[in-house]
């Protein structure tokens, strides 16, 4: 007998939500998985659409990977030098 | 995948509110504690699903029906995802828990070791039961620092709590039915109380891991407490005695003080000695056996 397939499974909610990651389940196949996916995952209409992936169908990077992205402050703005700059111009400095 | 140094280290970052993933590098000790607690709970849900199962043709009304029917398919999708958490973690593979659930190897919640003898026990099973596994899934749910368990729990307290509301409905129609459904269910009630009250477990051991590790979010004895004080008023309420001759308030807070308790029930589950654990186990066997051809058709084991 043949090892089921893991897959992970995503709902999306409504219009304006993202698909979200909720859990994992064990299938035979494609549509075993999305109907187990509707019985298990989405009992009570939790989402109106679903995905389901097998798991040795993802790519994925870890911490170590997103690290460097954490110190990239010239990828943000705070803003704080001009607001101080309109702040000195409202009180008429 | 995040490693840690020793236990110590491992220790602070859970004090800190650390959330462990499946890919982290655990320290053994918490893999293996962590994995049994969701193994004991994986193999309750599935054997409280079959129990559930055995109920719908009994259930009085397409209604009832409908929902028993709602409950076993709850149950058993909670157990098919904790026991893929639990497989996650590397420790047993799906078929292994099966195997050892099935040969008595494993353990599963004290309340699955009794008989449900009449309709009245689904409905003491169902607000009470379900109640006290609600309270302590709560519980775990809290604060819990396995990610892959927590987030199946949420899905799992909030089903639960429809059973619990399920329950509460089906106990107030007998109570304002006829004498003989309050007395069918005054009988269930002394069957199921201490079961109940017991599935709490005994008071936590001082240096609990899962407390230390934040699994368990308050001591066993808290939640049975605070369990006694919710559910004695609302079982007077109703008009039933609670089967405890020492049951009484304490004059100064107040409080549902119970009589000492005897763990000797409790224990004999603990190694599938209690007065239904036999049948019960064999139904089990007997039911992954005959969906044996099911599997097989589909291409997976267990």
């Amino acid at each position: 007998m043949t090892a089921s397939q893991i897959y992970e499974v995503f709902l999306k909610a409504d219009g304006k939500s993202e698909f979200r990651h909720v859990g994992a389940l064990g299938a035979a196949d494609n549509e075993m998985a999305l109907l187990l996916a509707r019985e298990c995952y989405c009992r009570r209409a939790e989402g109106e659409q679903i995905w389901v992936v097998r798991r040795d169908d993802i790519s994925s990077a870890d911490s170590s990977e997103t690290a460097p992205n954490r110190n990239k402050s010239h990828r943000h703005n705070d803003g704080k030098l001009v607001a101080e700059h309109r702040r000195q111009l409202r009180e008429g400095s | 995948m995040r490693t840690w140094a020793d236990l110590d280290e491992f220790q602070a970052f859970l004090d800190d509110g650390g959330m462990v993933e499946a890919d982290d590098d655990m320290p053994e000790e918490y893999r293996h504690e962590v994995f049994r607690f969701i193994e004991f709970h994986a193999n309750s849900e599935l054997m409280g699903g079959l129990t559930e199962r055995d109920w719908i043709p009994h259930s009085p009304g397409l209604r009832l029906k409908q929902i028993f029917l709602a409950k076993t398919q709850d149950e058993i999708g909670h157990a098919h995802l904790l026991f893929m958490v639990a497989a996650d973690m590397g420790v047993k593979t799906r078929d292994e828990m099966m195997n050892d659930l099935l040969a008595g190897k494993t353990r599963f919640h004290n309340v699955f070791h009794y008989r449900a003898e009449t309709w009245a026990d689904q409905i003491a099973i169902a607000f009470l039961v379900d109640a006290a596994a609600f309270a302590s899934q709560r519980a775990v749910f809290a604060k819990c620092t396995y990610g892959p368990y927590k987030r199946i729990l949420r899905r799992i307290v909030g089903e639960e709590g429809f059973h619990m509301r399920h329950g509460e409905e089906m106990l107030l129609k007998m109570a304002s039915g006829s004498q003989v459904q309050r007395d069918l269910f005054q009988a269930a009630l002394e069957r199921w109380w201490w079961p109940a009250v017991q599935l709490f477990g005994p008071d936590s051991p001082p240096d609990d891991p899962l407390l230390k590790w934040y699994i368990k979010s308050e001591r066993n004895e808290v939640l049975r407490h605070a369990y006694v004080q919710k559910y004695v008023p609302l079982l007077h309420g109703y008009g039933f005695t609670v089967p405890d001759d020492g049951l009484h308030q304490d004059p100064d807070t107040g409080e549902w003080m119970m009589s000492e308790i005897d763990w000797a029930p409790l224990k004999a589950t603990f190694s599938n000695a209690g007065p239904d654990s036999a049948r019960r186990l064999a139904n089990a066997v007997r039911n992954h056996a005959e969906s044996a051809w099911f599997r097989e058709s589909i291409g997976v084991s267990a």
